[in-house]
């Protein structure tokens, strides 16, 4: 329908001019920031700041709280995509059956994902709290003499962030696991059954590779939403104590609103969209390969 | 007899779905009791499963703290879904039924804008405003989360304009209508169950901003809910309970928006996840 000619713009322009200026431009002026030696002090002072080259760069990677970021972010993404994935397998498959107020089990399901991130992190902060929910369970049960330090010691905070992450998790992964196989037709499973198959013959050889697609699909989203999760820390401990819990997106933003060293966060978030960028061309390329082997 | 049997089968299911779903829910249910217990009630061991005395105090008291951010809150998510369906709608239209070589381009953008970190495009976008003296503005809040619920919407809803039959436009083009009028008397009236999925999604996401508000809104008067209940978190010391009941009125919007449009929300996610 080429008829239309140029009236067809007038529906792109304001899309593609709303994310140049609000999407795009920040990023190319992160990038020219990052070269550059912005403190508080250049940025009020009229900002006069000097070009360092990599400096910021060098300064990030050499940082030890960088490092703790690395690991931090490895395990939370790790972790979090591990169980997620396995309760919402195991949920969708549950509610494959047909069943009466599936609808609405469906729906409180989801409410992890329709609270908002200050509600459930605010809750995570008390239930993980020194005098909080966790420990007075524990306590009372015997199942612990005193309480532990869930956000208050040096390896128990990203554990239980990553804890609070997996439930905030779990509607996403449910509701596409399910949906993909609902696709599925029964009568594969029917016959697989005459032929003598076990639930776990099923589950091996008609759930998972037909959900291939979207299994990829979750998992590669699933990475990229977790490795720039940023408010549930923020909430739950800030990247604290110590600095013990920071992610890549905590510590670039502690970096640049308590530290004011807007040029080190800068680095630091190049190297993050560097990474998301990546894991998704990473990802897109199976996924293509995927699809076109079982076409 | 067999019909009897299978009946029972089902509500079998319902049993064995039932205990994930109140763990699930379990933490909304401890928000929402811990606002009607005392200091003392709350810390209690083991803490109640039921308030032993409830007290509307806490429900009272944050109420009327958190009554200012709620008005806030609404201007922001309000703001945010009018100018996001605004700019999302006619792309989607575009970007579903017409090859054009800007359209692959806008739609990698878009994909793209998507994936960032959000505070890859915060902290750039705050000293840019800043210069601009736009910091304390609810303009700077709304455009910000715009970045990421314009490309949300858009892909949902171009997913929906898909499976609106191309003949349908080509026959109005026949008959001499065109390119507007086409989007607003064909496509626009099909539309409203994608807009209410997209509307419903987008207006949860604006509510829920947490970093937004706290990046760009300084001023009391004007920052939202997520910045208001933190008002409870005190220098020396944390009002739990008034922060659980602050907490439940923040969040009883999205929850009655979760039970009546399950199903939207359902729907909009996978539109979303599948291209």
């Amino acid at each position: 329908m080429k008829a239309f000619s140029y009236k067809i713009y007038f529906f792109l322009i304001p899309v593609l001019v709303y994310q140049l200026i609000f999407g795009i431009y920040p990023l190319i002026y992160n990038l020219i920031l990052s070269f550059k030696d912005v403190s508080l002090i250049t940025y009020l002072g009229g900002g006069i700041s000097q070009w360092i080259g990599l400096s910021n760069y060098v300064q990030i990677l050499k940082d030890p709280v960088f490092q703790k970021a690395i690991f931090n972010t490895l395990i939370f993404t790790g972790l979090s995509l591990s169980f997620q994935f396995i309760i919402g397998f195991w949920l969708a498959l549950l509610f494959n059956h047909t069943f009466p107020l599936k609808g609405l089990f469906q729906s409180l399901i989801m409410i992890p994902w329709v609270l908002p991130i200050m509600v459930s992190g605010s809750f995570f902060r008390w239930f993980f709290n020194d005098q909080g929910m966790a420990n007075n369970f524990l306590l009372s049960w015997g199942f612990i003499d005193k309480p532990i330090p869930w956000i208050t010691s040096k390896i128990f905070p990203i554990l239980s962030i990553t804890a609070a992450n997996i439930w905030l998790g779990i509607p996403f992964t449910f509701i596409l696991l399910y949906t993909g196989l609902r696709a599925i037709p029964l009568e594969l499973f029917e016959s697989a059954e005459i032929d003598g198959a076990n639930w776990w013959q099923k589950i091996l050889y008609i759930t998972v590779p037909l959900l291939k697609p979207v299994i990829i699909t979750i998992l590669t989203l699933g990475t990229i939403l977790t490795v720039k999760a940023f408010d549930l820390i923020w909430i739950m401990t800030k990247g604290g104590p110590g600095d013990v819990s920071h992610l890549f997106t905590t510590l670039s933003y502690s970096l640049a609103f308590n530290k004011f060293h807007f040029g080190k966060a800068s680095s630091l978030l190049v190297l993050m969209v560097l990474l998301v960028v990546g894991l998704t061309i990473l990802f897109n390329s199976t996924k293509v390969e995927e699809e076109s082997s079982i076409e | 007899m067999n019909k009897k049997q299978r009946k029972e089968w089902k509500w079998k299911w319902t049993l064995i779905a039932l205990i994930p779903t109140i763990i699930i829910i379990l933490p909304l249910y401890f928000i929402a009791i811990v606002g009607f217990q005392s200091a003392a009630e709350i810390f209690h061991r083991p803490p109640y499963w039921f308030p032993p005395h409830p007290s509307m105090e806490f429900y009272n008291h944050a109420w009327v703290t958190l009554f200012p951010y709620l008005k806030n809150s609404l201007i922001v998510a309000l703001g945010n879904l009018a100018l996001t369906l605004t700019v999302a709608l006619p792309a989607a239209f575009v970007l579903a039924k017409f090859r054009l070589k800007l359209g692959k381009l806008t739609f990698l953008i878009l994909l793209f804008t998507q994936i960032l970190p959000t505070i890859a495009v915060i902290i750039p976008l705050f000293l840019i405003f800043s210069n601009f003296g736009m910091i304390n503005n609810y303009f700077s809040v709304i455009l910000g989360i715009a970045v990421f619920t314009i490309p949300f919407a858009t892909v949902i809803l171009r997913a929906y304009i898909k499976g609106i039959p191309t003949s349908l436009i080509e026959a109005a083009f026949i008959d001499g209508a065109d390119l507007f009028r086409i989007f607003r008397s064909i496509i626009m009236p099909l539309l409203s169950p994608a807009i209410a999925t997209a509307g419903t999604l987008t207006f949860i996401m604006a509510w829920g901003d947490f970093i937004f508000s706290l990046s760009f809104l300084k001023d009391q008067t004007m920052q939202t809910m997520s910045i208001g209940i933190y008002r409870f978190v005190g220098q020396y010391g944390i009002e739990w309970n008034n922060l659980m009941a602050g907490s439940m009125i923040f969040a009883i919007l999205p929850i009655i928006v979760a039970l009546l449009a399950g199903k939207a929300i359902v729907a909009g996610l996978t539109a979303g996840a599948f291209k």
